[in-house]
């Protein structure tokens, strides 16, 4: 097969480890790092943007090195050709290798944020992004002197409080090796700046199955969804997470 | 005397302060404080929100505003209980089981209480059963979910079996929101309302005591 992947590059170490030892010829694109910043709508555009770019360009499927990741991959259409995605949450899923096991996992450890090689040393486009993201557009990505100049000190002080910390309420930092680092500089790191938050760590090891077996074609329904043409991605509320529906389906 | 007026600027702006002051003065000039709520206060808090809507106002004019109204109710809040003005409404938020995520939900508390609503904060990561049994202290309390994951909005769908274990559901108003919820999901498991920002969140809690 001839198959196209269209991945966040948060798994960049991840898809080019597994393109290169697919059976297939694989065509790999990434998109910046997160793109969920930015809300459905604008991460949908510019999904749809790259998959449409896709269509008639001769290859069997395109594959999405995503999850649900906030709702930002619905209503994402297949055009010619079908779309293949992992079913799962967030990236998350994807370096566990089992939705079932993410989900132990985030139940027993409230409070946990995650790290991998592509946290670490992806993510130099979030920037440009910025300007896009929820945080900018609601005016909660503003400078304490921003704050001060158009509110007053009183206010600013406030206002800083209130937006706070997304990751406030976080205690844990947990490494996810994925058995392809040429060392441990991610791990170090993470543990550095677990050290710097105060928060306890933790190494989890993860897995390629999920991964590999998306570039490798080994769609089974358990794990994949596979959405055919004229059809687009929504949510099932449930253990499926994801399911094909009929594009004209929605207004 | 100060003019009772310029209680609607200090909120409109967010000048707390001022609110205040204003507040204190009009009541030691023996204003009606609540004509003070429902002529000048509640309005600023409305137009607060209209001009959110219109991309006037964004979230940082939102709290400030919330905040000097709140520094007004604060004062004035004795004052109508003993002329038996209640609030517009109880509710009862937290963001849900599994989930430590406050922002929204803050803002959306910040909100309901500027629009003159009684709120009860139990924080983040709050079982089912928090929810029915802030919501079992009072009759017509309105239960308001936040959750900002996928892996824990299906939490909302268990507060409201809880409610409806309990027997609550029916004396009980749901109303969720949140970056992953949508209207099709509130419908799905059955909530009352659903609001995709923090001013509309008022309008809908309104509706529901209606």
């Amino acid at each position: 097969m001839h198959l196209k992947l269209i991945a966040c590059e948060i798994l960049y170490r991840e898809f080019c480890w597994a393109a290169a030892r697919s059976p297939h010829r694989v065509d790999v694109q990434f998109l910046p790092k997160g793109l969920h910043d930015i809300g459905k709508v604008g991460m949908n555009a510019r999904l749809n943007e790259a998959v449409d770019g896709e269509n008639g360009n001769g290859c069997d499927a395109v594959l999405l090195g995503y999850a649900l990741c906030s709702n930002g991959l619905v209503g994402l259409k297949a055009g010619t050709v079908p779309l293949v995605l992992p079913r799962a949450h967030d990236c998350i899923t994807l370096f566990l290798g089992d939705k079932r096991r993410y989900l132990d996992y985030f139940q027993s450890n409230p409070g946990v944020y995650f790290k991998t090689s592509g946290w670490i040393e992806r993510g130099e486009q979030l920037e440009q992004l910025g300007p896009e993201s929820i945080q900018t557009l609601s005016g909660m990505n503003q400078s304490y002197e921003e704050l001060v100049e158009k509110y007053g000190e009183d206010n600013a002080k406030f206002l800083m409080e209130q937006f706070g910390d997304m990751t406030r309420n976080y205690s844990k930092l947990t490494f996810i090796e994925m058995g392809i680092e040429p060392d441990d500089r991610f791990e170090q790191e993470t543990r550095r700046q677990a050290g710097e938050r105060g928060w306890r760590f933790e190494k989890l090891l993860g897995d390629m199955q999920l991964i590999t077996d998306l570039v490798d074609g080994n769609w089974d329904d358990e794990r994949f969804l596979v959405v055919p043409p004229g059809h687009e991605i929504a949510t099932t509320f449930d253990e499926q997470i994801v399911k094909a529906v009929p594009s004209n389906s929605r207004p | 005397m100060s003019d009772p007026a310029q209680l609607y600027d200090a909120i409109l702006t967010g000048n707390a302060k001022q609110a205040e002051e204003v507040t204190n003065a009009a009541l030691a000039a023996g204003v009606n404080p609540t004509e003070l709520l429902g002529n000048y206060m509640i309005p600023a808090m409305d137009e607060v929100g209209k001009r959110f809507e219109c991309n006037e106002y964004f979230v940082p004019e939102l709290l400030i505003a919330a905040r000097a109204m709140k520094t007004a109710l604060q004062i004035l809040t004795p004052k109508l209980a003993e002329a038996g003005t209640e609030a517009a409404g109880r509710v009862v938020i937290g963001t849900v089981q599994g989930d430590l995520h406050d922002i929204g939900k803050n803002l959306v508390a910040s909100m309901l209480e500027g629009g003159g609503f009684e709120v009860v904060d139990l924080g983040v990561d709050v079982p089912a059963s928090r929810f029915v049994e802030a919501a079992q202290e009072k009759n017509g309390t309105i239960v308001a979910l936040s959750a900002l994951l996928t892996t824990t909005m299906t939490q909302m769908k268990a507060v409201i079996e809880a409610l409806e274990a309990a027997g609550l559901r029916g004396a009980t108003k749901v109303m969720v929101g949140g970056a992953p919820i949508t209207q099709q999901y509130a419908d799905e498991i059955g909530a009352d309302g659903y609001s995709d920002n923090a001013s509309a969140a008022v309008a809908l809690a309104r509706n529901l005591v209606k």
